[in-house]
């Protein structure tokens, strides 16, 4: 299964790199915001499904909000002269970090 | 097991994701990495300002036509005139010249900053740049231009910050200060035993000195202001 995910990752980077689309400026950065907020939720939603509470509707909604309201967020900021983009790093950063923590102690549990 | 559900989405998400990913990487990466910043503001200030440069331009195109069409339907009588004007406009640096003369080119050390040493040593100053083109002006310059920015009467070299400006114009190393005139007369005062040029070399900021025989300097572009100036009535 894990396997899977991998496998869908790389595929997703190779679709990415043939997609002849490219982001304007102006946007890179609020993208890199949902960015890291997307693979927040994902790490979010393996370690839930690990812990067998994963629920299909909180992870699917929690991936599209929380990157869209991080990239909002950080342009809300940059309209404020605020850098509230370090907010949703720092919190998802943490998060990620956690989240990767109790996978990690997950695996080690199991083999 | 568990849902198969799940298992679907995840993957889905892990898709989307890795698209996600890979397109931002190709986009920072064909952006470069220092055009996100400090460069983006950089370039947006320097965009307005452009902008606004232009519209004057396009303003004075418009106005420059309309005497151009007043000097053609004159023209017989004007003849004597329009010399008068060209000489006139030649000397306050209105219109691009060329001719004989030197090119000094003024950069920063090459050397790296030692442990406790003054970076200042190492720069090229508005000082230095000013002690040049005094000396061409008394070398008998006729025409000076400092990385295409024409020295007027009314040009100021000066330090603002970390840069230069010259008519207000920001200028970065390396400077090359072009002046017109007698290229030997130019050359040996420039480069006379002790004077500032040698001075220059010794504390190791690099200087170059090329005669050439047809040198093009660009007029000045700017606007030219009389706020609160008039010209005297004299009878």
């Amino acid at each position: 299964m894990w396997l899977m995910v991998l496998f869908c990752l790389v595929i997703g980077l190779f679709i990415g790199y043939q997609l002849p689309i490219l982001l304007p400026v102006a946007v890179v950065k609020y993208v890199s915001i949902g960015v890291l907020a997307a693979l927040d939720s994902v790490f979010g939603g393996i370690r839930a499904y690990m812990e067998d509470s994963f629920d299909n509707t909180i992870f699917i909604s929690g991936f599209f909000t929380n990157s869209l309201l991080a990239a909002g967020f950080a342009y809300l900021g940059d309209r404020l002269g605020l850098e509230l983009y370090l907010a949703a790093v720092v919190v998802f950063g943490v998060r990620l970090f956690q989240n990767l923590g109790i996978i990690r102690r997950y695996l080690l549990k199991k083999y | 097991m568990r849902s198969t559900n799940g298992k679907i989405s995840i993957m889905a998400i892990c898709l989307l994701v890795g698209i996600m990913l890979s397109v931002q990487f190709r986009t920072s990466e064909s952006y470069g990495p220092n055009l996100r910043d400090t460069r983006v503001d950089e370039l947006v200030l320097k965009n307005s300002s452009l902008n606004e440069e232009k519209n004057a331009l396009s303003q004075e195109v418009v106005s420059l036509r309309e005497k151009l069409t007043n000097v053609d339907s004159g023209n017989k009588l004007t003849t004597d005139l329009q010399e008068e004007l060209r000489k006139s406009n030649m000397a306050a640096g209105l219109i691009p010249v060329s001719g004989p003369g030197i090119i000094v080119t003024l950069d920063d050390s090459p050397r790296a900053l030692q442990p406790g040493g003054n970076p200042n040593d190492l720069l090229v100053h508005d000082e230095d740049i000013l002690k040049i083109v005094n000396e061409m002006k008394a070398s008998g310059a006729e025409a000076i231009s400092i990385n295409d920015e024409r020295i007027t009467a009314m040009s100021e070299i000066r330090c603002a910050g970390t840069t230069i400006l010259v008519n207000w114009n920001k200028i970065a190393p390396p400077f090359v200060i072009k002046a017109s005139g007698d290229p030997q007369l130019l050359e040996s005062g420039l480069s006379i035993r002790g004077g500032y040029l040698e001075q220059l070399k010794s504390f190791g900021l690099q200087t170059q000195l090329v005669r050439n025989d047809k040198i093009d300097i660009p007029a000045y572009n700017g606007a030219l202001k009389f706020q609160y100036t008039t010209p005297k009535q004299s009878n």
